[in-house]
């Protein structure tokens, strides 16, 4: 028995005295560390909100002839981890406009916009033939919001994650929902029996 | 034998100076606590007792060291020392969740137990205690004006909140049965109290923690999110349910569902009194043929734990306007949870005694009352019962609310640890929370920013 325990002891200090390496991955790899939100359901989420959203026929139709101007609000995070719920937006937006079917405002950015165009009107110091003028940004037409939600279960060894991701596209001036979309993510993480 | 003996020592050693080794091995952790809460004492932290604690997070017990960092590091006024520690901590509650069932490393940690005590085993946090890092952590995320961060940190308390309660299923389900006969009548209040399990709220009451559910409570009725509010309100209300506070807050929150205009601006004060009681630890010397044999239990003592006191908050005019509850017995959930470890905790002594015995029985037989006297005073110093929890919780967590004309107020918070007056601003329809801290010698205050909206 004492023999046992001080192999165990001397095999569990070599295992925890290991090196660590460092590599690169490829960031499209699926990733399944933990049950917590990662860059796979990131890229679910993104993919499958731009690729039913160009194919969907009104918006099809819509963008047709004219590139809409869209703003982004908040994804509403209603999950028990701290996501980055901009990061999600970042991606949907980059793929929306690389598709040249819509255009954004950037809401984030009014402020240092505001500053510059301050600058470039009142510093003195642009030439006002290039200045860039006040009063001429062109107001959205569509709006972009959503919620984010999670249900966790967790008993025993299994720890279950259900996540939801619910994306809506709706008309200013008309107050119309045009389009909304909803993700559904499910992971399972079982413990093993054995480990370190 | 010289080997075997040897071989013994070797593994001690071994385990000592591995990483994995825990603080409380021969220093009751008790006695390593008291020296950050009296620090506590003072207005200025010190640096040295705080740096020994953030060393101390390395180890074994990282997880319960990571608490008691991010309580102190918030109760002196350093948020993000206190928010890095508690989410660390958080990060080593995944860890366990998805650590497999039977691990290497903790297989020789108990080894190493065997021949020491349980304190070599690492520390692995209560649910109670997982809930209060939850808790702290959102007030964290409140005091910098973060409403998304609280949020998730509420609703993880929720969810540590409702494992806790799953892993009883059979206690709650039993004592339903027992309360059938003497069941709460709660017409009376006109269907507010609809879906109420306020039966089995005594049971609850002994790991479930009815002061968080108020704070995520208050929270969510700032906000406007009445139907979390109720759910949360009702939670306290089944834990406490002869409350007259939580059963107001229940129907003032359904007519505010049905969109009844409430005036005036709401002052809520969270208070936590002093800090829970140490195990204690009782020792248990069996005599035997070859010297007294000592086994070592850890227990709470009645006498340690403090009475609960109130904090009364009078107005400029020295006018009454309320008076805190107790929403939360921290000692009560501390013993409940030893009581649970305690099988367990049995079955590891025996084992440990009838080891420790041959140990010493062989010493006895091969170097003679020399060698049966060195186990012997080995024995005596290395039994230390596993006196580990986390020890700057309050003893009790305590809440009221009251209404105000929007406008500043001068309040007065009197308390038997002192007394504190605090300007603050009360908005139409906002909420103002103040956290109050008592602990020796001392009273803690903030504000928490203002919610104002749609309360």
């Amino acid at each position: 028995m004492r023999r046992v325990l001080t192999m165990i002891m001397l095999g569990a200090a070599v295992a925890l005295s290991g090196c660590s390496t460092v590599d690169y991955g490829d960031a499209q790899a699926r990733e399944t560390v933990n049950t917590d939100f990662g860059s796979t359901d990131l890229q679910m989420i993104a993919s499958k909100m731009v690729d039913d959203m160009l194919v969907f026929p009104p918006i099809v139709q819509l963008t047709q002839s004219r590139r809409p101007v869209v703003f982004v609000d908040s994804i509403k995070n209603k999950t028990t981890e701290h996501i980055d719920t901009e990061s999600i937006t970042d991606t949907i937006q980059s793929k929306l406009l690389n598709s040249g079917k819509f255009r954004f405002v950037d809401m984030t950015k009014v402020e240092s916009v505001r500053e510059q165009l301050d600058y470039q009107s009142e510093s003195g110091l642009v030439d006002p033939n290039t200045a860039a003028q006040m009063g001429r940004q062109i107001g959205a037409e569509f709006m972009m919001y959503g919620n984010f939600s999670s249900i966790v279960k967790r008993e025993g060894s299994t720890k279950d994650v259900y996540y939801k991701f619910t994306l809506k596209l709706m008309n200013i001036q008309t107050g119309i929902i045009e389009w909304a979309n909803e993700k559904e993510i499910r992971k399972t993480q079982k413990k093993s029996l054995f480990g370190m | 034998m010289m080997s075997l003996a040897k071989g013994w020592l070797a593994l001690v050693l071994l385990a000592a100076l591995s990483g994995c080794a825990t603080n409380s091995l021969f220093v009751s952790y008790p006695s390593q606590a008291q020296k950050w809460k009296t620090s506590l004492a003072s207005e200025t932290p010190n640096p040295a007792v705080l740096g020994k604690l953030e060393q101390s997070t390395a180890g074994g017990d990282g997880v319960l060291y990571f608490q008691e960092l991010g309580r102190v590091s918030q109760l002196t006024d350093q948020p993000e020392a206190s928010r890095n520690a508690f989410a660390s901590a958080v990060a080593e509650y995944d860890k366990e969740d998805a650590s497999a069932k039977i691990q290497v490393s903790s297989l020789a940690a108990t080894g190493t137990a065997m021949l020491t005590n349980d304190n070599a085993r690492p520390y692995v946090a209560p649910d109670y205690e997982r809930i209060f890092t939850r808790a702290y952590q959102a007030l964290n995320y409140w005091a910098a004006g973060d409403a998304t961060g609280t949020s998730v940190e509420l609703r993880a308390a929720a969810l540590e909140q409702q494992v806790a309660a799953n892993k009883r299923d059979k206690e709650i389900a039993k004592a339903e049965e027992d309360a059938d006969e003497n069941s709460i009548d709660l017409n009376q209040f006109d269907g507010y109290f609809e879906g109420l399990n306020a039966v089995a709220g005594d049971v609850k009451a002994s790991f479930q923690n009815a002061w968080t559910f108020y704070l995520s409570a208050l929270f969510w009725e700032a906000h406007g999110e009445y139907n979390d509010a109720l759910v949360d309100y009702k939670k306290a209300l089944e834990i406490h349910s002869s409350s007259t506070m939580l059963k107001e807050d229940v129907e003032r929150v359904s007519n505010r569902m049905k969109r009844r205009k409430v005036d005036g601006g709401m002052v809520a004060v969270i208070y936590e009194q002093g800090f829970v009681q140490p195990r204690q630890e009782f020792s248990l010397p069996i005599p035997t043929v070859h010297g007294l044999f000592s086994v070592a239990f850890p227990t709470y003592a009645l006498a340690d734990k403090p009475m609960p006191n109130t904090l009364r908050v009078l107005d400029s005019a020295s006018q009454p306007l309320g008076e805190t509850q107790v929403l939360a017995d921290v000692g009560a959930l501390a013993a409940k949870d030893l009581k649970e470890r305690m099988p367990g905790m049995l079955v590891r002594q025996t084992l440990r005694a009838t080891a420790k015995y041959n140990v010493q029985k062989q010493a006895n037989d091969n170097f003679g009352l020399i060698g049966s006297l060195s186990t012997q005073i080995y024995n005596l110093v290395s039994e230390q019962a596993d006196q580990r929890s986390w020890l700057t919780l309050p003893a009790y967590a305590q809440a009221t609310r009251f209404t105000l004309e929007p406008g500043e107020h001068t309040l007065l918070l009197s308390t038997p640890q002192g007394n504190a007056t605090l300007t603050v601003p009360v908005v139409d329809r906002g909420l103002t929370v103040i956290h109050a801290v008592a602990i020796p010698g001392r009273l803690i205050t903030r504000v928490l920013p203002v919610q104002e909206g749609p309360l």
